[in-house]
């Protein structure tokens, strides 16, 4: 598999010539937002107070442990679920019901297993865009399917596809659909290493292509990733779930892996953002302990 | 062209042309014998030919193939052997393949007539249930609240047979093809609805908030997403429908027809003509068998994009 997609590579840093058409981006605003979850009687708060501003054009990342409600946040912005408390804004617009502004990749189970690549593509476009005809939906699906490289799969069901082509299709789709924000929700969790550094930089590539960026949310555990994307990383603790501090990620675009990740301050950055999972994962495990010792 | 046979594949055709030679050669004993039993020939030349085209249009299944014409030959075998010959079992109870496939070529007119009459109930009344099954199952599927209500209830009326209902529809209804439509129909509409309502249940969290993401109407949720997500339970449900409706079909004419297939075992068997009552059976579970070839093959279509 591994030869196809570094032969697909060439192919695809041939095709990024091509200019994006307008962006439609705005920023995220969350204010004040809890949730809390009735399980079997008892409530869990997975998140509590929780404020974050996305800039228009911001790519944000959020790591923390599992559980640490980094998924809720993407559930909430997309209006996938109603927070118990708070207000979340898409640009002016308060966030009421999930609605095509948000472009979402899960880390599985995005793409419809009935249709084919290029008809969750084509789907998701003819919905997300009513205004647009029969031929520009056709023109836009065939586009964002050769932009990643899958011309040869359009006919291909996701069943008969490997992981990292189910996710280059899920991403095509998302910037096809050309929504005001991009939810990312451990989009290369699945993914082998190899495939996840080619994800990465496919979408690297495509987010900061053309003139404006757009607006995204990416929720991951893997510190890597997030400081080679991010422009800032939000670091997450657990119980209840909630932002415990927000870092910048001072590195000039474009960025380039090879010479970022043996710089000083690259090494500095993701020394410290271990040390706070570390701390974290410690606390979550003494207090487990506890609960334990308690019962 | 190569045709290669097997061992089994060799013993097969053995034995379906001994069957062939005794049939043509000895003749059946008195009390089975027919003035004419060149359809049980006929029969026994559309096998061969089936089991020769078979293995020419599949070379990959010829092991599957062969396996299954030899059990079919073997029991040819040991049927006319045993009872058209040998009369091992009470002839009057227990006819020989002569005079089973002899009824075909006489009584041709009525046992199509009959099968004509028992598919028009069946096809309507089947599709009647597909047609209101379905987009109610869709729809109480995907509302809790009326989940919670239909539930129950589905749950009750599903397990009574849909022949129970017979006296009512006979009175009720004014003829017996609108009676047993709307047997066939009932029996048919509850496997189907609770395939469809478990099908929508079951979808994954994950691929309906990937829908309602994409801001779907609801006619177009219910059709581009519930319907295909859903389908492979329905698919289940509306085989356990067909099985429940043949049978229904089945027992109706018996009881209250004048014609179709149920009807006509259950009028020969009220003469003893029990080689029709046979040739009625099989012509039965043919029927059953080329439905149920062709649902497999619409089944494998719609859902082609699993497990491939």
């Amino acid at each position: 598999m591994s030869i196809v997609i570094i032969k697909d590579r060439k192919n695809y840093f041939k095709i990024l010539n091509y200019q994006r058409e307008v962006i439609f981006t705005t920023s995220i605003k969350l204010e004040d937002i809890s949730m809390v979850y009735g399980v079997n009687g008892k409530s869990h708060t997975a998140l509590s107070n929780v404020n974050l501003d996305i800039k228009n054009g911001e790519f944000i990342s959020l790591i923390g442990p599992s559980g640490c409600g980094k998924s809720t946040i993407i559930d909430l912005i997309s209006g996938i679920k109603v927070p118990t408390k708070g207000r979340i804004f898409i640009g002016d617009e308060p966030v009421i019901k999930p609605g095509p502004e948000c472009g979402i990749v899960f880390q599985d189970y995005s793409l419809f297993p009935w249709m084919t690549a290029y008809e969750n593509i084509f789907f998701a476009v003819e919905h997300a865009n009513k205004s647009l005809s029969k031929e520009e939906v056709k023109k836009t699906a065939h586009t964002y399917l050769d932009l990643v490289g899958l011309c040869k799969f359009k006919d291909a069901y996701p069943g008969t596809l490997s992981g990292g082509m189910k996710q280059r299709v899920s991403i095509a789709r998302m910037f096809a659909m050309h929504p005001k924000v991009f939810l990312m929700d451990e989009p290369f969790g699945a993914l082998d290493s190899l495939n996840r550094i080619f994800m990465q930089d496919l979408l690297l590539h495509m987010w900061s292509e053309g003139e404006s960026r757009n607006t995204v949310l990416f929720v991951t555990h893997d510190v890597d990733e997030a400081l080679l994307l991010s422009d800032r990383i939000g670091i997450m603790s657990s119980t209840p779930g909630k932002i415990e501090e927000i870092i910048d990620i001072p590195f000039s675009r474009p960025r380039c892996r090879k010479s970022l990740s043996g710089t000083e301050d690259y090494i500095k950055l993701k020394q410290y953002l271990f040390s706070v999972l570390y701390c974290e994962m410690q606390e979550i495990i003494e207090s487990q302990q506890a609960q334990k010792e308690a019962l | 062209m190569k045709f290669k046979l097997n061992k089994t594949g060799i013993l097969t055709f053995v034995i379906l042309i001994a069957v062939f030679i005794l049939t043509v050669a000895v003749p059946d004993a008195p009390s089975q014998s027919v003035d004419d039993n060149s359809a049980f020939l006929a029969v026994l030349i559309l096998i061969l030919a089936a089991f020769i085209i078979e293995i020419y249009r599949k070379p990959k299944e010829t092991e599957r193939i062969t396996d299954i014409f030899l059990i079919l030959s073997v029991v040819i075998f040991l049927w006319e052997v045993l009872i058209g010959k040998l009369i091992l079992l009470d002839p009057f109870l227990f006819p020989g393949p002569a005079r089973v496939f002899a009824v075909f070529q006489d009584d041709y007119e009525l046992i199509i007539n009959g099968l004509f009459s028992s598919l028009t109930f069946l096809v309507g009344g089947y599709l009647l249930a597909l047609a209101l099954a379905i987009p109610a199952g869709l729809y109480i599927g995907w509302r809790k609240r009326l989940f919670n209500v239909a539930y129950p209830i589905s749950k009750a009326i599903s397990p009574i047979p849909p022949t129970a209902y017979l006296p009512y529809s006979i009175v009720l209804l004014p003829t017996f093809s609108a009676a047993s439509t709307f047997l066939i129909f009932i029996g048919a509409f509850w496997p189907i609805l609770v395939g469809t309502i478990f099908g929508v249940f079951g979808i994954d969290k994950r691929l309906i908030n990937t829908a309602r993401t994409l801001g779907l109407s609801e006619r177009v949720m219910m059709k581009d997403i519930l319907l295909p997500a859903a389908l492979p339970s329905i698919f289940s449900g509306a085989m356990i429908a067909l099985i429940i409706s043949f049978i229904t079909l089945t027992v109706a004419e018996m009881i209250a027809a004048t014609s179709g297939l149920g009807w006509y075992i259950i009028y020969n068997h009220q003469f003893a003509n029990y080689d029709m009552v046979v040739a009625g059976i099989i012509v039965v579970g043919a029927v059953v068998m080329v439905i149920t070839y062709f649902f497999d093959r619409i089944q494998a279509y719609c859902l082609r994009w699993q497990n491939i």
